[in-house]
């Protein structure tokens, strides 16, 4: 049975190889409408506007069905679960790094990838199958509006993917409401991992009026001692968890030494909403506003 | 005079790691402090007793398997104990202490193992068998580890090899506790096979003749060296380096004698990762930096140096 699926995954792939040499005889340019330049720098022209869609990102998933574009889409991670909708769509693997062929069996005629060194060279697999790729940056708040756009672009959505964009952009131009609370966001405790300034996390706090104690980092993740924490006594430690259970580490000796781990008070942000940029960046600095408010 | 140095290289270091921190204490302040007290004189304590460790660790494992490449991690320890860490994470086996217990009890299954294979066919741990046999378990640990990591759904399963790769940011007093109560018996099982060790380096006959029990000896010195390893592992990770270079520096510094060896490694291997830690906690600051790097661009460099000096002279 195995021996089987990987035959005809074969079979697809060397097809799939063939049909760019078929089409080479009467390629027209592609007009400029659907054109883009992504995040690698790479020009990705499209002859018409995307059709079948395979989307190795979350967010990717959450931007195409916010701008209209969810019934292109033909593949997806295990980790894209919203829209509800998006879990009927067939997955192609956890994306970590993706796997080419199962992405390939989709006959996709656009790839969408986060721009990162193993996507890059899946990218580069895929252009050789004849497949379009575009590597698209998604780590901050500012980086969601050119996503859209791009993305409505070869898709034909472009009027409702602008509307999305011009939303996201004014968001992210927004100063900063003054804040009353300071947090940590705590990824790993051993060796402790904190978030810092360059990431989609510490903007969303600010939004909500939360200032991250290690917003003078500017990578997106750091290690540091605990000492530091303590020394900076935020009054939340923000945890992306989808449960209310304190993590594990709030039970270590080492760690009461954190005011916010003593007297317990945890902040927990469910990752489907907060663990990724996406179309409801709204929505989420409103619910991180909501558990501000009604932190104990 | 050179034991003199080191005692006072060793109180200097501990001195500076208390005092020194990423948080600002002023010094009229320090005693009251509860980031000292609760933080940095437990992380303090705790860097010097695993360096020690493993510095004594190094000196034991060398003098059996009589290879000067050997480490305390060599012989499958850590590939067991990622593999147990890498098991408490993907089965999110509950407690605040299950991380250290897994990797603990992993790495002991993995020295099991290879004390068996050691043992096999009347092999009398043979140093070839040992080293082949640790080499070959830390593999098949290592590909096990992958396994799990590529397969399961955890995100957090990366951040396991970032324990993996060492560090005292789970230093308390609970964990000097454990140390202090754990190590005087491998400690003490060690110093009482410092002579025997002495004449093993002599090859196994000859030590045989002299009237060391050799068959006895190695079994002893290797469960005690591993076990006192594996301890490390439970509270700090894989620290790299210190069990090789400390080793080393100690026996160009104060020749083969074990009866010298053993404190010597164990103060120059504390004073070495007690350093180390306050320097990954402070140079970067508010960063902090994963202690095995520092360790190996502390060590690398005086261990070059000393080698130099040995083979001009």
């Amino acid at each position: 049975m195995g021996r089987w699926a990987h035959r005809t995954h074969l079979a697809g792939l060397l097809l799939l190889a063939a049909v760019p040499a078929c089409r080479e005889a009467g390629r027209a340019p592609p007009p400029a409408s659907l054109a883009v330049t992504d995040d690698a720098g790479r020009p990705v022209a499209l002859t018409a506007p995307a059709r079948r869609v395979v989307s190795l990102l979350p967010s990717f998933t959450e931007l195409l069905f916010a701008i209209g574009a969810g019934d292109r889409l033909v593949g997806r991670t295990t980790w894209c679960d919203y829209p509800p909708e998006a879990v009927r769509v067939p997955s192609v693997g956890d994306g970590m790094p993706p796997n080419v062929e199962a992405v390939a069996a989709r006959h996709p005629d656009l790839v969408v990838l986060y721009r990162s060194g193993p996507n890059i060279m899946a990218a580069g697999q895929l252009e050789r199958l004849g497949i379009k790729t575009v590597l698209l940056d998604l780590n901050l708040l500012e980086q969601l509006g050119p996503a859209a756009r791009r993305l409505g672009v070869l898709t034909g959505r472009r009027t409702s993917a602008d509307s999305l964009a011009r939303a996201m952009d004014s968001l992210a131009s927004q100063p900063p409401i003054p804040s009353t609370w300071s947090l940590v966001f705590i990824v790993w405790d051993n060796p402790p991992i904190v978030i810092g300034a360059g990431s989609y996390l510490d903007r969303l706090a600010a939004l909500a009026g939360a200032r991250n104690v290690f917003h003078d980092i500017g990578s997106p993740s750091a290690q540091v001692a605990i000492e530091t924490i303590a020394a900076r006594d935020p009054d939340f430690v923000a945890v992306l968890s989808d449960s209310a259970v304190p993590p594990r580490y709030a039970g270590r000796p080492e760690w009461r030494a954190v005011r916010a781990v003593r007297a317990r008070r945890f902040l927990f942000l469910p990752g489907q909403l907060f663990g990724r940029p996406g179309p409801r960046v709204a929505e989420a600095v409103r619910e991180f506003r909501r558990r501000l408010d009604q932190a104990p | 005079m050179k034991y003199v140095l080191l005692a006072v290289a060793a109180v200097v270091t501990l001195a500076a790691a208390v005092l020194l921190g990423p948080a600002d204490v002023p010094l009229r302040d320090v005693l009251g402090s509860p980031i000292v007290w609760q933080l940095r004189l437990p992380r303090a304590v705790l860097a010097f007793l695993v360096g020690g460790a493993l510095g004594v660790s190094g000196v034991a494992l060398q003098a059996l398997v009589r290879n000067p490449l050997a480490d305390p991690f060599l012989l499958g320890l850590s590939g067991g104990a990622g593999l147990g860490a890498v098991v408490a994470i993907a089965f999110d086996l509950p407690g605040p202490w299950a991380l250290p217990l897994a990797a603990f009890v992993g790495a002991v299954s993995a020295m099991a193992l290879v004390y068996r294979l050691g043992l096999m066919g009347g092999a009398e741990l043979d140093p070839r068998i040992l080293l082949l046999g640790g080499v070959a378990v830390g593999a098949f640990a290592a590909a096990i580890t992958t396994a799990i990591v590529s397969l399961a759904q955890a995100t957090e399963l990366r951040n396991a090899f970032l324990w993996l790769w060492g560090g005292f940011s789970g230093a308390s007093w609970t964990t000097v506790l454990v140390i202090l109560v754990y190590a005087p018996l491998p400690l003490g099982v060690l110093a009482a096979a410092a002579r025997p060790l002495d004449l093993l380096a002599l090859g196994e006959e000859p030590a045989q003749y002299l009237g060391a029990d050799v068959r006895r000896l190695k079994r002893l010195v290797y469960l005690a060296a591993s076990l006192l390893t594996a301890a490390a592992v439970a509270v700090a990770g894989v620290i790299g380096f210190v069990g090789l270079i400390v080793p080393h520096l100690c026996r160009l510094v104060w020749g083969r004698l074990h009866r010298a060896l053993f404190p010597t490694a164990f103060l120059a291997g504390g004073i070495l990762l007690a350093a180390a830690d306050t320097l990954a906690r402070t140079v970067v600051a508010p960063r902090e930096l994963p202690v095995g790097i520092v360790t190996a661009l502390l060590g690398v460099p005086v261990f070059a140096f000393l080698l130099r000096r040995w083979t001009v002279s």
